[in-house]
C-alpha cells in the first residue's frame, strides 16, 4: 500500500475543482496545472501548487504528456488524477505516469488500451457474456469498403471513430445518400480528434435509451456497481441531462444490467472507477440491452450517482489507487431518491448550438437544499475559446423524480448568466416537456422535440420596462407598455 | 406603472408593481443589453447598432475563432436558404454555416485550412 500525499490534477475547470474538494477532505495536497490563458483560473486559485504546462492550445498544454509529467516532478507529486477528457483515456499517459513512478488514479494502461479500442472491447464483452450490438470494423477502410459493411449490417447504421468517444467522429446514415456524406465527415472528425481515421460501422438501434452503469473495482478482487444513470437526453451524442435512477428500469432489469456491468468490468481486468454504457431497447422486464462502450475514467455525470448513493467517487478512486479496498460492498449500496444533472453550456441553441466564447459579464449560481453546482468559472472571467464550452453542472436531488425535476427547473430559473449565450432556457424546456416528465425519452428526444425545446416566452411588460430602464439609465418609473417600442429594435428571447 | 430600483448586487434590478415584486438581472455593453428573467435571457440591440446591419446584402461572418475545413461554394453560385456554404471547426466540433437567405454568392473571402477571427466576413450573398 502506498499513500498519496500530493496529487497532481491533469485537468482544468470544474472537474479539477471537484477533485481538489476531495483532496481537502483527505488532507492531500493538490497540484494544479495550467495553460497561459488559465494562469489565474479558479482551479489554480484552489490548489496548493500550480505549474504551467504550456500555451493556450490544449495540444500544447493539457494534452502535452511530457509537460504534465515534468510538472508532477517539479511539484513533487506522488500521484496523478486525469479527470475526464484530455489525457484521461490515453493508455500512453497512464504508462508514462507508471514509468515516472507516479500513481495513476485510474485503471492500468493495458486496461485502458483493451477498452479503448471498440473492436477489442467488443470481443472482450462477447467473451464475458455481455450482449453487443451487431457491427464491425471493415478491413477495407475505403469509402466503398465502409459502404459495403453498412449494407451487410443493414440500414440504418452508425459510423464511428474506432479510437473515439464522446460523440466525436460519429455519424448516422439511414440510406446510401446520407452514408456518402457521413463517411468523409466521420473520418475527418476521427482524424482531427484522435489522430486515427479508422471507422467502425454498426447497426443503429432506433429510439434506444442510453443507460450506463457505474462500476468500481479494487486491487483486492472486489467489483461493485453503483447503479445506473439514464443519459438519453443528448444531442449529436453529447450528453446534456442525466438522471438516476432511470425511469425505464424495473427492479429485475436493474438487477440484470448491474450484473452484466460487473461481469464486463471483471472480464476486462479492470481497476478503479469505470462506466459501462448500454443501449436499452424497450422498457420493462423484457427490455434488451447491448454493450455500447466502456469509459475508463470518472464521468462528467458522476455527481448524480454520488447524490443517490451518498458515495464520494473521487475519494473511492484515491483509496483504490492507494491499494486500499473499496469503501463499500455491494450490499452497502442503495439508491435513495432521485438526482438530475444539467450541463450548462456556453452555446446558442437557436443557432445550431454554436459554442460561445467571451466575457461572463454576470454569473450568479443558485443555491439551496438539494442543489449542487460543480463549476469552473467566475463572474468577470472570459470563457476561453480553446476548451470545452461547459460552464457548470447543476445537480439536484429530491425524494422523487417529480421533486428532482421541480427542484432542477426552479434552480435554473434562478441562474442568471449574461454576456455569453447559454442553454439554460433550453434545459428548462426539456425538464418541463410532457414527454420528459413521464420519462418517455430516447436518444433522439432532443431532435424529435427540437422546435418545442427552442421556444421561449415573449418578454413580459416587466421585462420591457427593465429594458427601457437599462438603456436609459435614470432610476425611477418607466411605463413598460408605452415606452416598449422606443429604445430598441430587436427585443427577443433567443428562441425561434 | 412599474417601479424599478437597483438591487443589492451589481446588475440586479427589483421591479415593483403595487405589491407585486420581481427580480431581474441586466448588463449593457457595446450597444447590447442583456436581461435575465426567470430562466430566459433577452438581448436588446440599440437602434443605432441595429441599423448598421440592415440592407439587402447578406454576409456570413465567423462567429468565433475557427478553422475553415471546407468551402462548398464559389463566386457566382446560386444558393438556397439553408444550404451549407462552409464547414468550420472550433472547440473540437464541426460547425456548418448555412445561407441565411437565397441568392447569388458575390464573394468568398476564405479558403480551406485558414484560421478565421470572429467578425471576419467569410462569404457575401446578393
Amino acid at each position: 500500500m502506498s499513500s498519496i500525499r500530493r496529487l497532481l490534477i491533469a485537468n482544468r475547470g470544474e472537474i479539477a475543482l471537484r477533485i481538489i474538494r476531495t483532496c481537502r477532505e483527505m488532507h492531500i495536497e493538490a497540484v494544479a496545472i495550467y495553460s497561459d490563458v488559465d494562469a489565474n483560473a479558479p482551479h489554480v486559485l484552489a490548489a496548493d501548487f500550480a505549474v504551467r504546462v504550456g500555451p493556450a492550445p490544449a495540444s500544447e498544454s493539457y494534452l502535452n504528456v511530457p509537460a504534465v509529467i515534468d510538472a508532477a516532478r517539479t511539484a513533487g507529486a506522488d500521484a496523478v488524477h486525469p479527470g475526464y477528457g484530455f489525457l484521461s483515456e490515453r493508455a500512453a499517459f497512464a504508462a508514462a505516469c507508471a514509468d515516472a513512478r507516479l500513481i495513476f488514479v485510474g485503471p492500468p494502461a493495458d486496461a485502458i488500451d483493451r477498452m479503448g479500442s471498440k473492436i477489442g472491447a467488443r470481443a472482450l464483452m462477447e467473451k464475458a457474456g455481455v450482449p453487443v450490438v451487431p457491427g464491425h470494423t471493415p478491413t477495407d477502410q475505403s469509402d466503398a469498403g465502409i459502404s459495403a459493411a453498412a449494407h451487410a449490417i443493414g440500414f440504418p447504421v452508425l459510423i464511428k471513430a474506432s479510437a473515439g468517444g464522446g460523440g466525436k467522429g460519429m455519424r448516422s446514415a439511414g440510406d446510401e445518400t446520407t452514408l456518402a456524406e457521413a463517411i468523409p465527415a466521420a473520418r475527418r472528425e476521427a482524424l482531427a480528434a484522435f489522430g486515427d481515421g479508422t471507422l467502425y460501422v454498426e447497426r443503429l438501434i432506433e429510439r434506444p435509451r442510453h443507460v450506463e452503469v457505474q462500476i468500481f473495482a479494487d486491487s483486492r478482487g472486489n467489483t461493485v456497481h453503483l447503479f445506473e444513470r439514464e443519459c438519453s437526453i443528448q444531442r449529436r451524442h453529447q450528453k446534456i441531462l442525466e438522471e438516476s435512477p432511470s425511469p425505464a428500469l424495473t427492479p429485475a432489469l436493474r438487477e440484470r444490467i448491474g450484473r452484466a456491468a460487473v461481469a464486463a468490468a471483471q472480464g476486462s481486468g479492470y481497476l478503479n472507477a469505470g462506466t459501462i454504457e448500454f443501449l436499452l431497447d424497450g422498457t420493462g422486464d423484457a427490455a434488451k440491452f447491448y454493450f455500447l462502450e466502456m469509459n475508463t475514467r470518472l464521468q462528467v455525470e458522476h455527481p448524480v450517482t454520488e447524490l443517490v448513493t451518498g458515495a464520494d467517487l473521487v475519494r473511492a478512486q484515491l483509496l483504490v489507487a492507494m491499494g486500499e479496498p473499496l469503501p463499500w460492498t455491494q450490499a452497502d449500496l442503495a439508491q435513495r431518491g432521485h438526482a438530475i444533472e444539467c450541463r450548462v453550456y456556453a452555446e446558442d441553441p437557436a443557432n445550431d448550438f454554436l459554442p460561445q466564447a467571451g466575457p461572463l459579464r454576470l454569473y450568479r449560481e443558485p443555491s439551496g437544499p438539494g442543489i449542487r453546482i460543480d463549476s469552473g468559472v467566475v463572474e468577470g472571467a472570459e470563457v476561453p475559446v480553446q476548451y470545452d464550452p461547459m460552464l457548470a453542472k447543476l445537480i439536484a436531488h429530491g425524494a422523487t423524480r417529480d421533486a428532482a425535476i421541480a427542484r432542477t427547473a426552479a434552480a435554473l430559473r434562478r441562474f442568471p448568466i449574461l454576456g455569453v449565450r447559454t442553454n439554460i432556457s433550453f434545459l428548462i424546456n426539456i425538464l418541463e416537456h410532457p414527454a420528459f416528465r413521464v420519462g418517455d425519452v430516447h436518444t433522439g428526444f432532443v431532435e424529435e422535440h427540437l422546435d418545442a425545446l427552442l421556444r421561449t416566452a415573449p418578454p413580459s411588460p416587466f421585462v420591457r420596462a427593465v429594458a427601457a430602464f437599462a438603456l436609459n439609465q435614470p432610476a425611477g418609473s418607466v411605463d413598460g407598455t408605452t415606452t416598449a417600442a422606443e429604445p430598441w429594435t430587436d427585443l427577443r428571447g433567443w428562441g425561434r | 406603472m412599474a417601479d424599478i430600483a437597483r438591487g443589492q448586487s451589481p446588475g440586479e434590478l427589483l421591479v415593483r408593481d403595487g405589491i407585486r415584486v420581481d427580480r431581474m438581472y441586466a448588463v449593457s455593453s457595446g450597444g447590447k443589453t442583456w436581461i435575465f428573467h426567470d430562466g430566459v435571457v433577452y438581448e436588446i440591440i440599440e437602434e443605432s447598432h441595429a441599423r448598421k446591419r440592415a440592407g439587402a446584402h447578406e454576409s456570413l461572418t465567423a462567429p468565433m475563432p475557427a478553422t475553415v475545413i471546407q468551402v462548398n461554394v464559389t463566386t457566382g453560385a446560386e444558393v438556397r436558404r439553408g444550404d451549407i456554404l462552409l464547414l468550420l471547426e472550433a472547440m473540437k466540433m464541426e460547425l456548418p454555416l448555412r445561407a441565411p437567405a437565397g441568392g447569388r454568392i458575390s464573394a468568398v473571402n476564405c479558403r480551406a485550412g485558414e484560421l478565421v477571427q470572429p467578425g471576419a466576413t467569410l462569404i457575401e450573398i446578393e
